[in-house]
């Protein structure tokens, strides 16, 4: 009778110990998700009226995703206003702007005219769009949106772009291939995990880095797609595709009067190559430009496990910002 | 059930290796999405 009643409590016990394992396994794994470091939210502010007036989907182009939402700071009494575009990510092929929200007010709430713009995105319906028309899009947004904040009564006198992953890509070329088109002066680049060239044998996490068919195929179907060009078997062999890639290589186009830059990458991305970053960093620093490069040695594309690198690089922007794009009084 | 101070002391020891593993499986899941370290870097 005694053993039994010891055996029964073994056996409650085991169970009990599954028990446990679950629920906290459970707990775990909802904290890494749930739970966000306490000083993200200085840079996620819930827009309200205190800060500002937002008006979305306002339209610069005829084609059906030429939107932007504008965020206007509650102070409309100063002579000048800094704009800061912040691009979405999704690969050029999703995505959208009010992904942004929190990002975009709280570039509101620091003073400045926030606008976030999208572009016609790569899937069935736009089979003909790629990087460089999407591109094109921005170039063609930023006067409209100029224009449209002066209308409201906001005078923009200068700016700063950026975005993340594919938001980060286009906002480099705008802000080194595009720059002297702009209606004003581009004072600062800042974002995260953009593709910024194309050289084929950076691109090692698709296999394009491979001395074989294969490989230089992927890589002209790839770069073709998203430069809108045709890439040959042999442009590749004879690095003839770089010259065809230039309109979408951020990289390609920066010289000594390239903008101040703040970027972060992860050095285990399996989106879009940590070679090609390393390749940024230096052309950085061949000419001279004033920037700050964050490596999360632990991430990737999400820079997801370098959460201090991370605020560092937060902190950076928001010192550049106010180097660069300060708030008139 | 009356729990011995040993079994506690199991108990403790499973649930804090369950918490941990539960935020490793979820680093390691998005790990695998976007590439990463499995140690390193941020707490797991």
């Amino acid at each position: 009778m005694k053993r039994a009643k010891k055996k029964g409590g073994r056996i409650m016990f085991v169970f009990l110990c599954i028990l446990m394992f679950l629920g906290c396994f459970i707990l775990g794994a909802s904290s890494k998700v749930l739970l966000k470091p306490s000083w993200s939210k200085e840079y996620e502010v819930e827009f309200t009226d205190e800060i500002g007036t937002l008006y979305t989907d306002l339209s610069y182009g005829d084609k059906q995703a030429n939107k932007f939402d504008m965020y206007l700071p509650k102070d409309n009494t100063r002579r000048n206003y800094g704009l800061a575009v912040y691009l979405h990510a999704g690969g050029f092929t999703s995505g959208d702007k009010a992904g942004d929200k929190q990002m975009l007010s709280w570039l509101c709430s620091k003073g400045y005219v926030a606008v976030g713009i999208n572009y016609t995105l790569f899937n069935e319906e736009n089979p003909n769009a790629n990087v460089y028309t999407q591109s094109l899009e921005i170039k063609e947004a930023i006067p409209k949106v100029i224009e449209e904040a002066e209308k409201k009564g906001y005078h923009i006198n200068e700016m700063a772009i950026g975005g993340g992953s594919a938001g980060h890509a286009l906002a480099m070329i705008y802000a080194y291939r595009d720059v002297d088109t702009s209606p004003v002066p581009v004072k600062l680049l800042f974002g995260a995990v953009g593709p910024s060239s194309f050289y084929a044998e950076d691109w090692d996490i698709y296999g394009f880095d491979k001395d074989t068919k294969e490989a230089k195929e992927g890589a002209s179907i790839l770069f073709g797609v998203m430069g809108g060009e045709k890439l040959t078997l042999e442009m590749m062999e004879d690095g003839s595709y770089l010259e065809k890639v230039k309109p979408i290589s951020a990289v390609m186009w920066i010289d000594k009067h390239t903008v101040p830059s703040v970027v972060a990458y992860g050095k285990y991305d399996k989106v879009q190559p940590f070679k090609g970053s390393q390749r940024l960093l230096k052309a950085y620093k061949e000419n001279n430009i004033d920037y700050q490069y964050f490596e999360c040695s632990h991430s990737g594309h999400g820079l997801q496990n370098d959460s201090k690198i991370y605020k560092k690089y937060m902190e950076a922007v928001e010192k550049y910002l106010d180097k660069y794009l300060p708030i008139e009084e | 059930m009356h729990l011995t101070k040993s079994q506690i002391i199991i108990l403790i020891i499973i649930a804090i290796i369950a918490f941990l593993l539960g935020r490793l499986a979820v680093r390691a899941f998005f790990n695998l999405l976007m590439g990463g370290t499995l140690f390193g870097g941020n707490f797991l």
